[in-house]
């Protein structure tokens, strides 16, 4: 075990050599062409074993882990924005197919007009694909999150997106702690696939589905994403036995007899544990939760940590246009017919890549703190009148 | 004269191909040729039908559906998955259509082609998207008619075979199902060859060409015989070799015969024939030019 | 349909539960189809099955002589003199070249004379007794397929040796007489009883009557034709007609005979033979290898001339002058000798019923071709006389419709005493059909009925599997050796050779194995059993490609009715 001062792209990296992906295939993209880059060196050094296809798009990219994937191999790919959409198609593909593909997006917000830097639209325009979403807090986590994905993956049988912030993390360097492989060797087995393309036992994957399967063909991946969630959960706690390390699928912080609760994903996250804890030394009755799994989504943790409380701030680096914050509004239905409800409040900032800062989370904190009933607005922080 | 086609068959009968389809014979033929240990990367195309619905299979191989522009890179995923899992005896057949081919999968082909992945590619080309009922792809030949060209198209057929050379590929071919000796001798040559091959293989559709079913086979020698569809193979790229016809017929009673007989030329005038024959004329000067030999 | 719990699309079953077959409007059916050459066979040869048998690998030359020989006991002497029809019917010379059928034949032939092959004979029905009257081909073919129906016949020839014209008719450089005579003698020795020197008149043929179940009349046509013109009969010989060396007027079959039986013939320096059929071609080829120069004298053109166009070829490469157009008039004699012919020019008028164009004499234009023998071969008549009246028409026996039946019970006849001059192979044809009716007569077994049927015209196949061939020439021997000796002209193909002309065969009508249909049938519903080819009708959608794509018509497309 060693500690490297490494980029959060470079984490993904790491996490993709440690799972030992046996092909990998990419298009650069900014942010995400640091991943690929140092991939292709653990390929050329063989510290990696992997077939590596430079393919001429994002499209082709996918396309090939889902043959290589089909064929019994473990496949990974990573993408950004622009990226990612192209992929829409095959995203579906994959999930439909039940391979257990991992990748990594790096959130970046959409164009036009060109736009580099993050927000998590991308991602979230996937949401309902069949993909598993985790959103990742710091460099340590999208490296665990990698593995953790192929071990969820291959046990239910659909594919992964570990997402980070572009710059944020993506290029933003941590000390991550490196495990060794022989360990994750032993948290990760092998990918044996009880359906493969196989000379021995000849099967078609993906034919013409009449109605009369199709449901329940669907079915059976809402079956696997429901499942999806106690196996994260389980998979999360057996991490934690081989490294010390877990996240949970949602995490509370400071939320002991917290008035407000913030609800954040990726980096906002980190930011605002730096506020709770400033705000709590103020004596503050605050807490944080995050939001680590976006889907499944995790409705009864996120209930049960938040039904305590008087109001929660639902803080959203997105934008469901005609609807509001993503987050907020999956919150706000996990809470549906739940008697016990609080009062939540959407707010939607660091869009396009604009810094979320202490200040800003202030302002929201502020804010939520003196409205007495939410009424349903989005509130826009930090956007120039 | 009598044909020598491997006796195995790997296809079941039962597949839902239209009576007389070009395509699904291509398919019986190919898998004659390769054998048992091949994989088919199948995007959408005719085929997808063809194979049969969820839960049936028509070829005694393992075989991927995947969507309609991947034939390429799906082939090179999964030909990667099988050098990393040591099953390099494994051949990869990519089976697409025209419009899989021509149009929307050019470029996972070529991105493939580029990098040279070894797998076969067969687009068996029946000249317009007729899975989805005849409409005009780019492999639909100048004054065909079609139901997005509702008198003739006017534009000439896509030269593939070209761009495929253009990648220096290690193999291309063009093949016809009215040739099988011919057909499964290049799809062995393939076999034997690493790297992107690529068989360009014209099949007849009846019912997209408007034609009788028990003239599939006729038609597409006539193809053939005529210059409008020559055979040959380019190796490397660079080396082309004339396998049929020898010389293009010093008469137009086979273009004639060809065009006569399907339904989708039937808005063609006397003027469009003659630019037809001239344009034969022109497009076998121009292949005469790069023969290097005659098989 | 069964549901495999599976997580996802994954097929796991065949699309055998498929069975396409109900999407069949048509279904392909095997046919056999008549090939054109066994259609037009006089003797009912099965030449597209014999010529399979040699395609076969190996070739079995005896399968091929026993299949052959079923229809005609004579495949060595037809191979040799037949003027084959076949070939002129052969839908590869609209192709090409047609198949040299008579040359395969021939080989086939001489297979089995120099294997000694025999056939295997039902045991003879002693009860019926039946005489046939002449020993020429169509007496020995009716022998022949009645020995094979299970009948003994007694053959009465009235000369001393069997085999009619081709013993006594057909130069030895055509047909050898060792050939000839070892197939007559293959007949029968499968227990024929032979009566030789034994003309038939009138009080012997009312015996024969009684005396046996069925008798066969086939005298064939002897007496020649006479010219009837001035000086026909008039140069008698000045001794009284013992000196038969003066003889000038000789007639075509008396003059083969004596050649045949090795008598000496005298002739002079120049030869007019009178006649454009074959026999005038045997003459004048035969004069010719006796050294004397012959003139073929035609009153019509070449393209009129009756003999096969392999014999008018063959007396052309040998330079025999033809002069056509031209008609005798008179024979001019000097000193009881002739000195020359004097002719009538003609010109071809309208076509007359044969088709043939009518030669008409132009006035004023005789003119005098200077000769020393004169050989009429303008044909031959029947001498039918010991013959009822009442069976007697033209010159000819007269039969009912079916060409061998009498209307006396029990008496058939045929060969050229009914039909007049034709070939040896219309004679054999005929003596096997008087077999069969004899057989009728006699035992009323079911006849088949011969069901009337189209043979397989050159649009009818598929020719783009047939690579283009020249067909394969026999050797033949030199032009000094013919002018000199009557050596067989032909030396047969050999054994490659026959394989290689057999290989060109379209095998008209008759599936031969070629895989056409198996190959091309995008639906695996052709199958291989036992060594034939089967529908899978439960999954063949009939789409038409194998009927298409069989060279040969061997399968037609039939409704399907549901």
């Amino acid at each position: 075990m060693a500690k490297e001062v490494i980029s959060g792209n470079h984490a993904v990296s790491f996490g993709a050599m440690l799972a030992r992906a046996q092909v990998i295939s990419a298009y650069p993209i900014t942010p995400q062409t640091q991943i690929v880059e140092m991939l292709s060196e653990f390929c050329r050094t063989g510290r990696l074993k992997a077939k590596f296809i430079k393919v001429e798009s994002e499209h082709s990219a996918l396309a090939c882990c889902i043959g290589a994937s089909i064929t019994g191999a473990r496949a990974f790919t990573a993408t950004s924005s622009q990226g990612l959409a192209l992929m829409h198609e095959l995203i579906h593909w994959a999930a439909n197919g039940r391979l257990p593909i991992v990748m990594a997006d790096v959130n970046r917000s959409m164009g036009p007009g060109w736009s580099i830097w993050t927000d998590q639209n991308d991602s979230l325009s996937q949401r309902d694909t069949g993909w598993l979403q985790f959103y990742c807090e710091s460099n340590q986590e999208v490296l665990d999150t990698i593995i953790q994905g192929f071990r969820i993956a291959e046990l239910i049988s659909l594919p992964v997106m570990v997402v980070l912030d572009a710059f944020v993390l993506s290029h933003t360097s941590e000390a991550v702690d490196i495990p060794d492989i022989k360990k994750v060797d032993k948290f990760l087995p092998p990918y044996r696939p009880k359906y493969r393309m196989d000379l021995n036992n000849p099967l078609a994957f993906g034919a013409l589905v009449p109605p009369d399967y199709n449901f329940e063909l669907k079915y059976q991946i809402q079956e696997a994403m429901e499942k999806g969630l106690a196996v994260a959960q389980k998979v999360d706690n057996e991490f934690r036995k081989h490294f010390g390390r877990h996240y949970g699928l949602v995490e509370s912080y400071r939320c002991d007899n917290a008035e407000i609760i913030l609800a954040t994903s990726g980096t906002i996250t980190s930011t605002a544990r730096d506020v709770i804890d400033e705000l709590r030394k103020q004596g503050q009755k605050i807490g944080l939760l995050k939001m680590r799994l976006f889907r499944p989504f995790p409705a009864a943790a996120v209930v049960k940590n938040l039904e305590k409380c008087r109001k929660v701030a639902v803080i959203d680096r997105n934008i469901g246009y005609g609807v509001g914050g993503i987050f907020c509004q999956e919150i706000k239905a996990a809470f549906g017919n739940h008697n016990r409800r609080p009062q939540i409040f959407g707010y939607i900032t660091g869009i396009g890549g604009r810094d979320v800062t202490p200040d800003t989370i202030k302002e929201i904190v502020q804010d939520v703190r003196k409205a007495n009933k939410a009424d349903n607005r989005i509130k826009y922080i930090g956007l120039k009148k | 004269m009598k044909f020598n086609i491997p006796q195995e068959e790997n296809l079941y009968p039962g597949h839902l191909a239209c009576p007389g389809c070009g395509g699904a014979l291509a398919m019986r033929l190919a898998l004659k040729a390769l054998g048992r240990k091949t994989m088919i990367v199948l995007p959408a195309c005719c085929w997808s039908i063809i194979n049969g619905p969820f839960p049936y299979s028509a070829v005694r191989v393992p075989l991927f559906h995947t969507a309609f522009e991947t034939a390429g890179s799906v082939s090179s995923g999964v030909r990667a998955a099988l050098d990393v899992l040591g099953k390099k005896d494994t051949k990869v057949l990519a089976w697409a259509g025209d419009g899989g081919t021509f149009d929307i999968g050019l470029q996972a082909l070529s991105g493939a082609a580029e990098r040279n992945d070894d797998f076969i590619y067969v687009c068996y080309d029946n000249e317009a998207y007729m899975n989805t009922g005849i409409q005009r792809s780019s492999a639909t030949p100048w004054g065909a008619w079609t139901t997005t060209t509702p008198i003739i198209k006017e534009q000439p057929k896509k030269n593939i075979m070209e761009i495929m050379a253009a990648h220096r590929i290690p193999y291309a071919a063009t093949a016809s199902v009215s040739y099988p000796d011919d057909f499964i001798r290049k799809l062995k040559k393939a076999k034997d060859i690493k790297g992107t091959r690529f068989i360009h293989t014209f099949v007849c559709c009846p019912p997209g060409w408007k034609c009788s079913s028990e003239n599939s086979i006729k038609l597409t020698r006539l193809a053939v015989e005529s210059g409008i569809f020559p055979l040959y193979e380019v190796e490397n790229g660079t080396k082309y070799i004339l396998n049929r016809p020898n010389q293009l017929p010093s008469d137009d009673k086979m273009v004639r015969q060809y065009l006569q007989a399907q339904g989708r030329f039937s808005n063609l005038t006397e003027k469009d024939i003659t630019k037809i024959l001239a344009n034969i004329k022109q497009e076998w000067l121009r292949l005469m030019s790069k023969i290097d030999r005659c098989s | 349909m069964k549901f495999k719990k599976v997580p996802c699309a994954i097929s796991t079953e065949t699309t055998l539960y498929n069975k396409t077959g109900s999407w069949r409007n048509y279904r392909p059916v095997y046919q056999n189809r008549l090939p054109p050459c066994n259609n037009v066979c006089p003797s009912g040869e099965k030449i597209q099955g014999y010529i399979d048998i040699l395609n076969q690998s190996p070739a079995d030359y005896t399968k091929a002589w026993e299949l052959l020989t079923a229809d005609n006991p004579f495949p060595a002497t037809c191979g040799r003199v037949c003027f084959h029809p076949c070939e002129q019917s052969c839908n590869r010379s609209d192709y090409d070249e047609p198949i040299g059928i008579h040359h395969i034949e021939r080989v086939i032939g001489d297979f089995g004379l120099s294997k000694s092959l025999k056939w295997r004979m039902p045991k003879p029905d002693k009860r019926f007794k039946i005489a046939i009257i002449g020993g020429g081909p169509a007496g020995l073919s009716c022998a022949y397929h009645l020995r094979r129906l299970g009948y003994q016949s007694t053959i009465f020839e009235a000369d001393n040796k069997l085999g009619g014209l081709l013993s006594q008719g057909i130069p030895k450089y055509r047909l050898p007489q060792d050939i000839v005579q070892a197939e007559i003698r293959r007949i029968t020795a499968n227990g024929v009883n032979v009566r030789l020197n034994s003309p038939i008149n009138q009080s012997i043929f009312s015996k024969l009557l009684n005396d046996y179940n069925a008798v066969f009349v086939a005298i064939g046509a002897h007496n020649e034709r006479k010219l009837n013109i001035q000086g026909e009969d008039k140069p008698v010989p000045p001794d009284g007609g013992t000196n038969r060396d003066n003889q000038s007027v000789i007639p075509a079959l008396e003059f083969l005979y004596n050649l045949a039986h090795n008598k000496k013939v005298k002739i002079g320096s120049r030869v007019g033979i009178i006649g454009g059929g074959n026999a005038a071609m045997d003459v004048a080829r035969s004069v010719l290898r006796l050294g004397k120069k012959p003139i073929v004298i035609y009153r019509r053109t070449e393209n009129e001339m009756p003999a096969i166009p392999d014999e008018i070829h063959e007396a052309k490469e040998e330079k025999i002058e033809f002069i056509t157009l031209a008609a005798p008039h008179r024979i001019i004699t000097r000193n009881n000798k002739i000195v020359a012919l004097e002719c009538v020019r003609m010109k071809l008028g309208p076509a007359d019923k044969s088709g043939r164009r009518t030669p008409i004499p132009v006035r004023n234009s005789n003119f005098r071709i200077a000769l020393n023998t004169i050989i009429p071969a303008i044909g031959e008549e029947v001498d039918a006389s010991f013959l009822p009246y009442s069976l007697q028409e033209n010159n000819r026996i007269k039969v009912l419709e079916d060409g061998i039946t009498t209307s006396h019970k029990g008496v058939f006849a045929g060969g050229d005493a009914v039909t007049g001059p034709r070939t040896v192979v219309e004679a054999l044809g005929a003596g096997r059909k008087a077999a069969a009716l004899i057989h009728y007569h006699l035992k009323k077994p079911k006849l088949p009925q011969p069901a009337i049927e189209k043979p397989v015209a050159f649009e009818d196949l598929n020719t783009a599997y047939f690579e283009h061939a020249v067909r394969v020439q026999p050797e033949k021997i030199g032009l000094p050796q013919r002018f000199s000796s009557f050596a067989e002209v032909y030396k047969g193909y050999t054994a490659k050779q026959a394989l290689q002309e057999s290989s060109r065969c379209f095998s008209c009508g008759v599936c031969n194995k070629c895989d056409n249909c198996f190959v091309f049938c995008p639906d695996m519903s052709v199958k291989k059993k036992n060594g034939r080819y089967e529908y899978d009708y439960e999954y063949c959608k009939g789409c038409g490609v194998c009927v298409l794509e069989c060279p040969r018509n061997a399968i037609k497309l039939v409704e399907e009715k549901r």
